[in-house]
This record gives C-alpha cells, structure tokens and sequence, in this order.
C-alpha cells in the first residue's frame, strides 16, 4: 500500500516533469518561429495574426466591458459602505481605481477571454488534430508552430493587455456612476481624487500583469490542443482542463507578480 | 540517380520496427517499391498497415531500421532535408483531413503558395487544373463541409497533387464511400499513375479495388508482413491468413461462439 502510494507520487512528479518539459519545447518553438525564423526568411502570417486579434480582442469588448462596467459599480458601492462609517466616502475614489488598475482589471479581462479565447484554441487545434489536419500540414511539409501556434500566439499578447486597459476605464467608470449618481459627490471632486490616486507605476504593473495573462492563456490552450489523442471526447476533456489550467496558473502568475511590485515598492 | 539499381526503387524499407510503448506494431518489415507502381498495403483492422503509412511518410518515428526515399533515410533525415522530400511526395489521408477553415481552393493553393514563388495569378490557375483533374473543377469555392465524401476525398487528392509530386500515399482511399463512388477513386489513382508515371502507396482492406489499382500487393498481418508480390503470386500462395483473407472467410472460434448463441436464441 505504501508502495503503490509513493509509486503514484513518483509518477504524479514523473508526469508534471514531462509536460514541464513539453511545455518549455513549445515556448522555444514558439519564439523561434515568432523572431528566429522571419528574420532567416520564413516569413510570419501577419494576416492569420491580425484575424486572431480581432477574434480574441475586438470581438470581447462587449461582454469585457459589460462585466468590467457591473465590477466597477459593485466596488463603488462595496467600498462606499465600509468608508461612510468615516465619512470618508470620496476616499471610494482610491479604493476603485487602484484596485482595477492593479488587479480587477487585468484579472477579470483575462478569466473572461480564457472561457472565450482559450477554450476556442484549445478546441480548434484539438479539432484539428483529431481529423489529421494537423498531420497533413506535416506531410506538406509545413510547421504547425508557424502556421498555428504563432498567429494565436501575436494575437493574444496583444489582445488581452488592450482589453485590460479598456477595462481599467470602464471599471473606474463604473466607480462614478455610483459616486456621482448615487452618493451625489461632485463629478470633478471625484475627477481629482481619482486623477491624485493614480500613479503610473499601477497601470505599468497592471499592463505588465495582462501581457503575462496572454501568454499563459495562449500556451495553456495550445498545449491542451496539442494533447487531444483520438476521438470527439478528448477535444470535449482537454477544453474544460484548458479553462481550469489556465484559470489556475493566471491566479499563480497573478500572485507572483503581485508579491514582486509589493516588495519592490 | 546514383546508379541504375537504386533508380529503379524510390521507396527501400529495411527491417523495420515500430513500438508504441512496448508494444510492438510493425515487427521487421522490409519491402521496396518500384519507381511507377501501384504498390497496395493490405492488411486487416489494426494489422499497422496505417502505421506503416504514417512512417514512411515521417510522422512517426521508427524504433529501428531504415526507410530510403529516393536514397535517402527518412529516419536519420535532418530537418531542411526532410521539407525537401515532402515537396517531392504527397498524402491523401483516410478522412480526406482538408483544412475546414479554408475553402477547396485554397485547400489546394495553400502548398503552393508555401513552397513557391509563383504569382497569385498563376497559382489560382494551377489549383483550377488540380481540381479540373479529379473533376472538382466547379468546386473552388466550396467549404469541405458543404462536399459529400468521395468530393472530399478528390479534393484530398488535388491537394496532394498540388506540387506534383513523384510518389503520392493513400490512406483508405475507398472506406466509407459506396460502391460506384469507389470505383471512380480507383479509376482516378489508376489514370493519375498512367498520366503521370506516378509511384503510389495505397493502403487499403477493400479486395475489389485490389483488383483494379494493385501492380503489387503486400499483405500485412499482426504487424508482419505475410506475403508480397502481384496478384498472380497472390493468387498461387498458400499461406492460411492469405487464403482466409482473399476468400473473406471469418475467423473459426468467433464463428462458434456466436453461432452457438444464434443456435439456442433459433431454438426457442
């Protein structure tokens, strides 16, 4: 019984080292197809990439910012409840803006394009890969980093950091719509406050959180894809275990990041 | 060419083993192919007849021996190299495998405009001729799900076909598809091989297209190769599973053990 317990340890570890290590192939391949190869003159699919864009970016402000604009209301009178015990309600003003700029934001854009985007990548290559798509590019001779993985891969780190910063304004506005609408605190009153709250180095830290979140979201999807053996079912597994990873892992990046802007204060 | 020995075969497999874990699925194939043939790979379910396709064509990687394309080994190939070939061989895969993305056109322009240098112009005219070819000439812009299976199967065919290439791979060429549909498959990589004096590997369990497309068959079994030759040889072997095989005669003891049920269900 021990045995068999420790030999299920050893081959938890043994499994988390292999797809470590895929996982870091994947990252290589990944940046000698984005830098390496056009430079040696492969060329990049600057088309397929601007598509992906689009998809992951453009086509998520609505719902982004919906949600952003409800989070942002609902701090505004969060806060607003425990500051009126002080009579100190236009300090909300702080609370809302550092809170979206350093965390909500970047945080909510990226779990809300991981349930749109990731789990789309993760099924359109695990598709792919089920119906020999990805084979018969390899036949042609052509890479499946290149033409797949790359394209996603420009698209995403660009998307989700111009998500986060529509979704920091939108999240602040939300916090007005309380002060002003609800509280009755004058509009440039609460302008200023905002305005005097904010230093750059909370948006630096946020922007750089979201370009994190991108890669994650990106490489999780991908290599969830990548895994799909078969059949229909395991496009259907790997797409719920691409959300739950990559969920999983932008908590972890998140707080990293978060511990290294707070002790580097 | 090196000489005029190794001209005469393209394709020279030698020992060949091929493991998934420990199990063993190709177990010491060695076979060649002769530049211009129909060379079939027979075999029943999961004898690795599809294994063996998927190897020659370098998408896995062999536990031991030696594949030679043109005289070079696919197995200790280096990448650059290894593009090189694939631009001369083309694959029809058993589910035809077109990008869905993409409509039939582009499914057959995209090697082309990958591997060459020609203007747009040029390639639309040369994917019109691919598709004219297999008779998909109206199909260009067709998505793959709005074809039935034997288009797509042709369309997979014109997308082989799109960089000319000297040996072309089928996996399955006919499952799936009805009879007639079939027979016009095995007519068309008849005419391709006469048109263009073109190597083909065919995969395949269907007898009646064996009779139509084979120059030689080899007939896997459990991973060995059972017998190998033209259909006459073929037809003088002895061997059982061959026997069996040829005459579509099913496995005894399965036979037993559910005619016995069907027996006392008659019984009744």
């Amino acid at each position: 019984m021990i045995v068999s317990f420790l030999g299920k340890i050893g081959q938890i570890f043994l499994n988390g080292v292999h797809s470590a290590l895929v996982v870091c192939v994947l990252i290589m391949d990944t940046l000698n197809w984005l830098f390496l190869q056009p430079l040696l003159g492969r060329g990049l699919r600057w088309r397929s990439a601007i598509e992906h864009f689009v998809e992951y970016g453009f086509r998520s402000i609505p719902i982004v910012g919906l949600i952003s604009l409800l989070v942002g209301i609902i701090m505004g009178m969060q806060s607003a409840y425990t500051l009126q015990q002080w009579g100190a309600t236009i300090f909300m003003a702080n609370l809302v803006g550092i809170s979206a700029l350093r965390e909500l934001a970047p945080l909510m854009s990226a779990i809300l394009i991981t349930g749109r985007s990731g789990s789309a990548i993760t099924a359109e290559i695990g598709t792919m890969k089920v119906s020999e798509e990805v084979d018969a590019l390899m036949v042609m001779g052509l890479n499946p980093v290149k033409f797949l993985v790359v394209p996603k891969f420009i698209g995403m780190v660009i998307a989700v950091p111009c998500v986060t910063v529509l979704s920091m304004a939108i999240m602040i506005a939300g916090g007005f719509i309380v002060a002003v609408g609800i509280l009755g605190i004058d509009f440039w009153a609460y302008f200023d406050q905002t305005a005097n709250a904010l230093v750059s180095k909370d948006l630096f830290s946020g922007i750089v959180k979201s370009i994190f979140f991108g890669l994650t979201i990106c490489w999780v999807g991908i290599y969830r894809g990548f895994q799909v053996e078969g059949s229909a079912e395991s496009v259907g597994k790997m797409t719920t275990s691409s959300v739950v990873t990559s969920i999983f892992t932008i908590i972890v990046v998140d707080l990293i990041w978060t511990a290294l802007f707070y002790f580097t204060e | 060419m090196m000489n005029n020995n190794n001209s005469e075969y393209v394709i020279e497999v030698e020992n060949l083993i091929v493991q998934y874990g420990t199990r063993r699925v190709l177990d010491n194939i060695s076979f060649k192919v002769k530049k211009g043939e129909i060379f079939v790979i027979l075999g029943g379910s999961g004898c690795g007849k599809s294994t063996l396709l998927r190897t020659l064509v370098g998408l896995i990687r062999p536990h031991s021996g030696k594949i030679l394309m043109f005289g070079k080994d696919v197995t200790t190939i280096r990448v650059q190299e290894q593009i090189k070939l694939l631009k001369r061989i083309g694959m029809c895969f058993q589910n035809s495998a077109l990008f869905n993305s993409m409509t039939v056109g582009e499914n057959v322009a995209l090697p082309l405009k990958e591997h060459t240098h020609l203007a747009d112009s040029t390639i639309d005219i040369m994917t019109q001729i691919k598709l004219d070819l297999v008779g998909l000439g109206g199909c260009s812009n067709l998505y793959p799900s709005q074809l039935s299976g034997g288009m797509k199967k042709r369309a997979g065919i014109a997308r082989a076909m799109a960089l000319d290439p000297e040996i072309i791979f089928y996996d399955e060429p006919s499952s799936g598809l009805d009879p007639i549909v079939a027979a016009g498959l095995d007519h068309l990589i008849r005419k391709m091989q006469n048109t263009f004096n073109l190597t083909s590997v065919v995969v395949t369990h269907d007898l009646e297209s064996v009779q139509i497309i084979a120059d030689r068959v080899c007939l896997l079994h459990a991973g060995k190769i059972v017998a190998i030759g033209d259909l006459k040889e073929m037809e003088l072997n002895s061997n059982s599973y061959l026997r069996q095989f040829f005459t579509r005669t099913p496995n005894p003891e399965e036979n037993q053990s559910t005619s016995a049920i069907l027996d006392s269900l008659e019984d009744m």
